[in-house]
């Protein structure tokens, strides 16, 4: 059997001890209920460059993992030989403060990350699901993950300036530079945000900074209607504030975070959370002005700040997976920032015509849609397939980020792709002619 | 080639365009043949000027039948030589498709065709309180699809990101002539960021026929100073001294004397002309923030040796600071019969010991350089005068460029920051690029124009062919490595 040959070859190029193949080790790094041969723990960017290379010639198929926090992202892989983890990969490389620019080996976790900036007050500006279970630079890069902060901020393609890649014939190549200006060449940085892993293992990032604002607070405020909500969103966003982020949370994912906080708020309906950092004086003046325009639409709101904050942000973007994720579902809608809240009604009524449960938040200065379901398999299928047709319907997109695997052998992981699909399709075969980056789950 | 093709392949033009849409008579290929980088000139055997993108298409569709290459041109503002025609080649200009498409104010969002001049953008937007960011200084009749290709800049990139920030959607004629969508109006969709990819490709990928930008608020608050220095280089230092203070102005430019003379003489702005440089520095944002930001930018100057700092005290006098930098290039012309403009960029905590390195390489060949350039990000635009009337200085100049570049490359930098590699840089792609990192480049090409007809010869240092999937990636034969034989 090919597979176990191979095996043999990466444990002398990694030794035994970087090498898991018991069954235990191997179960907990399941994919959609497959379980691989072996999980493969590489130290540095050579061995990687050697896997890739016997795993090209040998045809054996490699998941390319950080921690392993977004392994249900992708359609059901058609077979599933080795897992390679790049967490050892975990040494911040040089951050130099007055260029706003560090450069890290991609199995740092996000948070590792933030801790070592965080001694010369500055900070990569985005905040993830994931982020207390080791997500990893790598793994956010290649999952193209931001969060709330994006409105001020924009995600990884922002951000990411240079980095190094082990294709999947074991060429190691960089891309980019270590400014935050440069067009020499292409782009090859963005080809990488949000490829999942299909076009070559990602092992150091060169990442664009910011200082930590002087302060951070967050109005918390609940109002009547969604259409209230939806009313305050448009005023806040053609206003000149310049917010951090502005969350549209619906009642339940609202109640689940205010509860988990300890914050009560007497109403317990649709409710915003919006964000600003900056110097003192600018968030105080900025959030009287948030504060006006809330209470013309008569919202009812809190003002959160300090530890709490960052609880309610960390509840916001993980809630309820950070409790449990047993059967839940989770979708992720790119939308026109005006058809938000007729994408949240829309998802609403087919929840409750359909008895899900249903957690939503939107990102919604950017159009972006966060879904939680939890309920019946064909429910569950029609609903999303429903939903997909409304977004599609309006130029956007909808896709599954996790699901079990009976839902997804029902419904499209992806959906439209659009007609860059062949195109994409080519870039792929290009970079990875043998077919062993992830095959089978994205492009 | 024969020449023969060419009557053939006219009439299929004219076909396809129409009598007013191909250009084909010697007097009028002229203005053809250069871009802003006016050292180099080829004509092209025809130009075609369609209107629509299914135009483009076919002309592009039977240039892949007949291989014959082609280079795509907006307004040709470029100073890379990006739309330096190729030899038995055409030009194809996105002019005449110069329409605005769709202007979406609560979505934040713009749709136009490539012809489009970059400031029309925002004139279009201006009303309802919105801009277009990307500001590069050729902005009044530099056009978005030119924007595109090189991915431009401007002077507030620091803060506001450049073209491949601002565009999320992008129609594109490739190179075999289908016409695909990538992205659009909403923020995110699956599959490759292709359009990340297509901007700043130096229109190697294909031809973008339509373009979907990101507008963004005006900030509440615009205020400009500029403080002058007897050293550049404290100047330079003042530049990380201020992000190193969490202050991240919209835009910080500085200039040298001779760069202070030659505009206060051109136009009379204000600058002092007895200044070693000036630096100008812009705070946006809400007013409380751009007030609570000046006292520290004003104690950061002062800690690096400033002379004067003067705060434009209104929207005019703002305007002249601006005006005075924006007209750099041309008043050169002042001073100097000839200049070369440089592009290169460098870590910005490096700016004082890089601009000594140019003084230095100044004084060795005997030509002077003015410097000015985009210091928050670290984009130089050294401009190396010189006299094309004198034998051997036009030459003198490259090479002092081009020591530049390997300075900056050195100081961990690039050789490019908005200009692009185009004609007239690719010697220099290999400075920071080795054999695999360029290889994967070429994946890339091969994977949008497997017959390298789109912008051939441009970018890369040497041409490289494209291998069909299966196939054994082409090796030089070791008579070529040694430079002993060629293939053909």
């Amino acid at each position: 059997m090919a597979e176990s040959k191979s095996i043999k070859e990466f444990i002398s190029i990694l030794g035994a001890a970087n090498v898991t193949t018991d069954s235990s080790g191997v179960t907990d790094y399941s994919i959609d209920g497959l379980v691989p041969k072996a999980v493969l723990f590489p130290e540095n960017e050579e061995q990687i460059s050697e896997i890739l290379k016997v795993a090209s010639r040998e045809s054996v198929s490699v998941m390319p993992v950080g921690s392993g926090t977004k392994r249900s992202l992708g359609n059901i892989p058609p077979s599933l030989d080795v897992l390679l983890s790049t967490q050892k990969l975990d040494r911040v490389l040089e951050h130099e403060a007055r260029d706003l620019v560090a450069t890290t080996q991609s199995g740092v976790t996000l948070e590792g990350f933030q801790n070592k900036l965080g001694e010369n007050n500055q900070f990569l500006s985005v905040n993830p699901m994931h982020q207390a279970h080791g997500a990893t630079i790598g793994g956010i890069i290649a999952s193209n993950a931001s969060g709330p902060l994006r409105l001020r901020y924009g995600t990884l393609r922002e951000l990411l300036i240079g980095l190094r890649v082990v294709r999947a014939d074991g060429t190691v190549f960089k891309g980019g530079s270590k400014v935050v200006k440069n067009v020499a060449g292409y782009d090859l940085p963005k080809l990488y945000v949000g490829s999942l892993g299909t076009l070559g293992i990602i092992t150091e990032a060169t990442l664009r900074l910011y200082p930590v604002p002087e302060r951070s607070e967050t109005y918390l405020v609940s109002f009547t209607t969604l259409e209230k909500c939806a009313e305050t969103v448009m005023e806040l966003l053609k206003s000149e504030l310049v917010m951090n982020s502005l969350e549209l949370l619906n009642p339940l994912l609202f109640n689940e975070v205010t509860g988990r906080i300890g914050i009560e708020l007497k109403r317990k309906k649709h409710a915003l959370a919006i964000r600003v950092m900056n110097v003192d004086k600018a968030v105080s003046e900025q959030m009287a002005l948030v504060k006006k325009v809330c209470n013309k639409a008569r919202g009812q709101g809190v003002t959160v700040e300090g530890e709490s904050e960052n609880k309610l942000w960390d509840e916001i973007v993980n809630c309820p997976w950070n409790k449990s994720s047993e059967n839940l579902v989770k979708l992720k809608a790119g939308v026109l920032i005006t058809d938000v809240a007729r994408v949240f009604s829309e998802l609403e009524e087919l929840s409750s015509q359909r008895a899900l449960i249903l957690y939503a938040s939107s990102k919604a200065g950017n159009g972006i849609v966060d879904i939680t379901l939890k309920g019946d398999t064909a429910d569950l299928a029609s609903t999303i397939n429903t939903l997909r047709e409304y977004c599609e319907s309006g130029k956007g997109s909808l896709v599954i980020e996790a699901a079990t695997p009976e839902l997804k052998s029902e419904v499209d992981v992806w959906g439209d792709i659009g007609s860059g699909l062949a195109l994409m399709k080519r870039i792929k075969s290009n970079f990875d002619p043998a077919g062993i980056l992830n095959p089978g789950r994205f492009i | 080639m024969s020449s023969d093709w060419k009557i053939a392949f006219k009439d299929k033009l004219l076909a396809i365009l129409g009598p007013q849409g191909v250009i084909y008579k010697d007097d009028e290929l002229i203005a053809y043949e250069c871009d802003a980088l006016t050292g180099h000139r080829v004509k092209p055997v025809f130009v075609a000027l369609p209107e629509t993108a299914e135009q483009v298409s076919s002309v592009v569709r039977e240039c892949y039948e007949q291989n014959v290459p082609y280079v795509p041109r907006g307004a040709g503002t470029g100073l890379s030589g990006g739309a330096l025609p190729t030899e038995e080649g055409i030009v194809i200009s996105l002019s005449r498709m110069n329409k605005i498409l769709d202007i979406d104010i609560p979505n934040e969002r713009v749709v136009v065709e490539p012809g489009v001049v970059n400031v029309s953008v925002t004139d279009a937007v201006s009303s309802s309180g919105y801009y277009y960011a990307p500001d590069p200084s050729s902005q009044i009749v530099c056009t978005i699809g030119g924007n595109v290709a090189e991915n431009s800049g401007g002077v507030h990139c620091l803060k506001y990101g450049v073209t491949s920030n601002h565009v999320l959607g992008l129609e594109v004629v490739l190179p075999d002539g289908e016409i695909i969508q990538i992205g659009g109006k909403t923020a995110e969709r699956p599959g490759y960021d292709l359009a990340g990819l297509v901007v700043g490709s130096e229109g190697l990928l294909g031809i973008v026929t339509k373009v979907t930008l990101r507008i963004v608020r005006k900030p509440e608050t615009v205020k400009t100073l500029f403080a002058t220095f007897d050293r550049i280089e404290d100047a330079g230092a003042s530049v990380s001294g201020i992000t190193a203070r969490g202050v991240i102005p919209a835009g910080m430019e500085i200039m040298d004397n001779l760069c202070i003379r030659s505009v206060e003489e051109a136009i009379g702005c204000g600058y002092p002309v007895d200044a070693g440089a000036i630096l100008l520095v812009e705070l946006d944002g809400p007013e409380a923030e751009v007030t609570a930001q000046m006292p520290i930018v004003q104690s950061v100057l002062k800690d690096h040796n400033a002379n004067e700092i003067k705060i434009a005290r209104d929207s005019n006098e703002r305007d002249l600071f601006w005006k005075g930098r924006k007209s750099a290039f041309p008043a050169m012309g002042r001073i100097s019969s000839d200049y070369y403009v440089q592009d290169g960029v460098i870590p910005r905590s490096k700016l004082a010991e890089v601009l000594g390195k140019v003084g230095e390489l100044s004084k060795k060949y005997g030509l002077r350089v003015a410097n000015v350039f985009h210091a928050g990000d670290g984009n130089l635009h050294p401009l190396v005068l010189y006299d094309g009337n004198v034998e051997d200085e036009y030459h003198k100049a490259l090479e002092l460029a081009g020591d530049i570049l390997t300075v900056c490359v050195d100081s961990g930098g690039s050789i490019t920051g908005e200009h692009g590699v185009g004609h007239d840089k690719k010697r220099f792609l290999s400075l920071m690029f080795d054999e695999s990192d360029l290889d994967t480049m070429n994946l890339l090409r091969c994977s949008f124009d497997v017959k390298g007809l789109c912008n051939p010869g441009k970018v890369f240092p040497t041409p490289r062919t494209c291998v069909e999937p299966g196939m054994k990636p082409y090796k030089e034969h070791p008579l070529q490595k040694k430079g002993l034989g060629e293939m053909y």
